[in-house]
């Protein structure tokens, strides 16, 4: 017997033996989903944004500052002050997403191999999430994964249409996309950081140090 | 477990001591403590949350055998190779033979319990295969050579002076100020080429989603998801008892694990691993590798302990533990210390070798009290003090004591003689209103004084038709 | 509140003074039974009564604790209140007398027919006779120790409190870690001493830090054991069990001071 067979046939004993009914165990789950507001907390605003940007500046996200802008094509000028603030040169790597690099970089300098110890690291999220205040990406063509992990400073694109109530409204609009499931799907919220020395929390533990959000209408 | 360990009396003793430790320990589960009831405060659903989390859990229990077929189905339909393993050492085997396959001479690995559970750490070695931690504290934990104390804070018995010390040995650029800052630092460029260099990750999960065959791990440090991109080889251990149903219900889970873990509502990384590298993907391992591991689970099942295996991982019973917070993770002897620890290790050790950690607990009742998933910690305690009976286990000493107790209290008339001679007895030994030392008594009188006992008992003074004034 | 008439029509109850209270300190059991009078029950002490079988039940000798458990379904299903001066003891009959014999069906709903009627003291005068006793007193500072199976299995909280906000000159300061083990843990405090003395030493200095002159909780067990603790300490502070005060024998020893 192998040891799936031993397992299953342990476990399948173990529960009685009986017949299991593959559409009342789906239906008991989905059950099981329902009253959703009931079990989960209420957002900090009822606009979508504002929730969103709430949770993201309060102290439950460490390392993480907002910025707002009209349109797509001032994100640039966002990431050039940002840049500035924190007395960073003018250089970035980009994540390769299409609708990034159709933006006008022209003021930066622009890499798309991500080094190890990468400063600045710039990319566009798939959907976020106002409940947590955080952040949903997709690996593939245009997400590398290690993007979101490798660089100190992390800049990111938010378009306000992608903004979410709760987790599970990022479930069910994935799963109306029809696309399957990615290798990675990365929820982030807020910066990295680590308590494991003394109970002392220290930012930038492996991933990036600050997390910088830019929403745009 | 593969070392000989001092009896239990020994270790409490050693931890007992521990002034360091119990600042240690004080800290690390004061401050979740703090921190969970905060957490808990900013969320009034929570208790209707968690009464969810417990249906959400007992309905994958109740169902296990057929999650696991659809987990695997799904899984390999994305390309996962699915492995299965019945005991720890099957498990461990496994692992070293996919890491053989891949010829790997170096392993990363994300913090797991199953792994140490499986006895990874002494399996890597014996192949002659380098393990680096990547999680801080488990970094911390392999450097100092000993084990995980927390299942959360593997290495909060660690003081910073004793961090500072390891990294200055062991790092290539360590920490030139004293700071924690300076010494998160130096792990940080110390495991960042290790990430990037290593032929196969391991890494474990916290839940494992059966409609898309996906597995989830939450951390916070972003090692998780740079340790599992790099290598060519991805491998992930995880008990069957991970099983959710969907994404969603995963998400449910989740707001009650971080929240019970360290206060926060979710962590900063929750990754979906789903898969090998997909075709157009920039990175990402060639191969993933998931092994189910049994190790006594579907036996919980059948033995009365299927509560236990709703048991997500969050540690909030160790840190609300009277128990814990005097002795740390280590002088329970096992893999997961703890309330958790005291149910679980029996399974894995035997009761035998095991008894004590059942025993020494006052059945307060904090541990399910915390737990999210409502698991009743203090009945299978109980339960495995009820087998440890029945199969003799008890010391002789004890089972006569006990006999005899209860035969005289199965006697009322034998049982109000001997409870009158029993205080006139006592008596003998007062110095005032006290007992400070009396035979049979020193594991009471060591540490504390005995109030005397009133000349009548109770029921002697009643038929003598007193009604108030006890004395 | 005036004390009520007994009449034939006042409730029967039970009382069960646990094997405590009957060797170590009686004075409890007097005013437990004080009290329910005063509430207008007709109480009786069955003779029968030895001890619920807790530490049987909790060292894993199940058999034991369920022969123990039958003879006293036995003697105290006739009344019409079973009433102890112990949340632990109450609830080992509530909660675990059912789960002791949990293989003998008659029993098992016996026993929880028994579990039904059973009540710790103080909970018993709030919640089921709504009998608070006014104009007691008793000057001093106090503080409270909530014991871990009244108050996770009974969820006996309020009603000390209620009962003791009644009591003249009585000022009551909040115990740090009110709701944390004291270490007794029945056998426990006796197969595992050195764990034990370590829980019970944290916890004689949280009551010392109150600067309350009087300790006081609902099972005696805790209050042995806390109070010894206090007394090797050398601490000034004196413990009683929270019905010893309401039925004014605050003025009397406390515990382990001579009457």
């Amino acid at each position: 017997m192998s040891a799936r067979e031993a397992i299953l046939s342990a476990v399948h004993a173990a529960l009685g033996g009986r017949e299991v009914d593959p559409c009342r165990v789906t239906e008991e789950a989905r059950e099981l989903l329902g009253d959703p507001a009931a079990i989960r907390p209420q957002l900090m605003a009822h606009d979508l944004v504002e929730a969103f940007v709430a949770r993201a500046t309060s102290a439950k996200l460490i390392g993480t500052s907002v910025d707002r802008i009209a349109q797509v094509s001032e994100f640039p000028g966002a990431v050039g002050r940002y840049l500035t603030a924190q007395g960073l040169p003018a250089e970035l790597v980009l994540q390769p997403s299409p609708e990034l690099q159709a933006l006008d970089w022209s003021n930066f300098e622009v890499r798309s191999e991500m080094a190890p110890d990468e400063r600045v690291g710039v990319g566009v999220a798939r959907w976020a999430v106002a409940e947590t205040g955080s952040l949903v990406f997709h690996s593939g063509e245009d997400t590398p994964i290690l993007f979101n992990f490798l660089p100190l400073h992390h800049i990111v694109l938010v378009r306000a249409s992608t903004v979410l109530a709760y987790l599970e409204d990022y479930s069910n609009a994935f799963a109306t996309t029809g696309e399957r499931q990615p290798r990675n799907v990365n929820i982030i919220t807020g910066a990295s950081g680590t308590t494991d020395i003394e109970g002392i929390l220290v930012r930038g533990a492996h991933g990036p140090r600050n997390l910088h959000i830019v929403i745009a209408k | 477990m593969h070392r000989t360990l001092e009896p239990f009396k020994t270790r409490t003793a050693t931890a007992l001591v521990d002034a360091t430790l119990k600042i240690a320990i004080e800290r690390t589960t004061a401050t979740a403590e703090r921190k969970r009831a905060a957490a808990l405060s900013d969320f009034p659903e929570f208790d209707a949350a968690r009464d969810r989390g417990r249906r959400i859990k007992d309905h994958v229990i109740a169902n296990l055998d057929h999650y696991l077929i659809e987990f695997e189905r799904n899984a390999k339909a994305a390309g996962t190779h699915v492995h299965w393993a019945a005991t720890a050492d099957d498990a461990a085997r496994i692992v070293i033979e996919l890491c053989r396959a891949a010829q790997a001479k170096r392993v990363t690995r994300v913090k797991s319990m199953l792994g140490e559970e499986i006895g990874l750490p002494h399996a890597l070695a014996e192949a002659g295969i380098e393990r680096v931690e990547t999680d801080l504290a488990e970094h911390i934990v392999q450097l100092g050579g000993d084990t995980p104390s927390h299942i959360i804070w593997p290495s909060m018995h660690r003081t910073r002076e004793q961090v500072s010390e390891m990294f200055r040995k062991a790092h290539k650029t360590p920490h030139e100020e004293e700071t924690i800052e300076a010494m998160v630092e130096s792990a940080r460029r110390e495991l960042r080429d290790k990430f990037l260099s290593a032929d196969v990750a391991i890494s474990g999960a916290n839940f494992l989603v059966a409609d898309t065959g996906a597995t989830c791990t939450v951390t916070n440090e972003g090692n998780a998801e740079l340790t599992t991109t790099p290598p060519r080889v991805h491998i992930v251990t995880a008990g069957i008892e991970k099983l959710v149903p969907s994404t969603a219900h995963a998400f449910a889970m989740l707001r009650l694990l971080v929240r019970s873990a360290t206060g926060g509502d979710i962590t900063q990384y929750t990754t979906f691993h789903c898969g090998p590298k997909s075709p157009g993907d920039r990175d990402g391992p060639e191969e993933f590798h998931i092994v189910l591991v049994d190790n006594g689970r579907s036996r919980m099942l059948k033995e009365g302990l299927k509560d236990m295996l709703r048991c997500i991982r969050c540690g909030a019973c160790m840190n609300h533990c009277v128990v814990y917070r005097q002795l740390g993770g280590h002088a329970y002897g096992g893999v997961y210390p703890g309330p958790l620890g005291a149910v679980l290790t029996p399974v894995f050790e035997g009761l035998e070798k095991a008894r004590d950690l059942p025993h020494a607990c006052t059945l307060n009742g904090r541990c399910q009290e915390v737990c999210p998933v409502d698991i009743p910690l203090p009945t299978l305690l109980r339960g495995w003090r009820d087998r440890s009976w029945r199969e003799g286990l008890e010391p002789v000493s004890m089972r006569a004591g006990l006999g005899l107790w209860a035969f005289v209290a199965g006697h009322p008339q034998l049982y109000r003689l001997a409870s009158a001679v029993a205080v006139r007895v006592m008596r003998l030994f007062a110095r005032g209103g006290w007992i400070r030392s009396m035979p049979l008594a020193s594991a009471w009188t060591a540490h504390r004084d005995l109030p005397t006992p009133s000349r009548k008992t109770f029921m002697e003074l009643y038929k003598e038709g007193q009604r108030s004034q006890g004395r | 509140m005036e004390p009520r008439p007994v009449t034939s029509a006042s409730p029967r109850v039970g009382l069960f003074v646990t094997c405590l209270v009957d060797a170590m300190r009686p004075s409890i059991g007097f005013a437990t039974l004080q009290l329910l009078e005063e509430a207008g029950c007709q109480v009786e002490v069955p003779t029968a009564q030895t001890c619920c079988g807790q530490p049987a039940f909790n060292s894993g000798d199940t058999k034991a604790a369920a022969r123990l458990a039958r003879r006293m379904i036995e003697a105290f299903e006739p009344f019409d209140y079973v009433v102890a001066p112990s949340g632990s003891c109450a609830g080992m009959i509530k909660a675990h007398f059912p789960e002791a014999l949990a293989s003998d069906e008659p029993w098992r709903k016996r026993a929880e027919a028994l579990g039904a009627k059973t009540h710790e003291v103080l909970s018993f005068l709030v919640d089921v006779i709504g009998y608070i006793p006014k104009g007691r007193s008793f000057a001093a500072t106090g503080t409270y120790h909530d014991s871990c199976s009244g108050l996770r299995e009974l969820g006996i909280h309020a009603q000390p409190r209620a009962l003791l906000r009644e009591v003249v000159g009585l000022e009551m300061r909040k115990l740090e870690g009110n709701d944390v083990c004291c270490g007794f843990g029945g056998t426990f405090c006796v197969k595992y001493p050195a764990i034990s003395n370590a829980v019970v030493e944290e916890k004689a200095a949280s009551i010392e830090k109150t600067g309350a002159e009087i300790l006081l909780g609902g099972d005696l067990g805790c209050l042995m054991n806390m109070a010894g603790k206090l007394s090797r300490r050398g601490s000034r502070v004196r413990a009683f069990h929270a019905i010893e005060v309401l039925a004014g024998l605050g003025q009397g020893p406390a515990i382990g001071e001579e009457g």
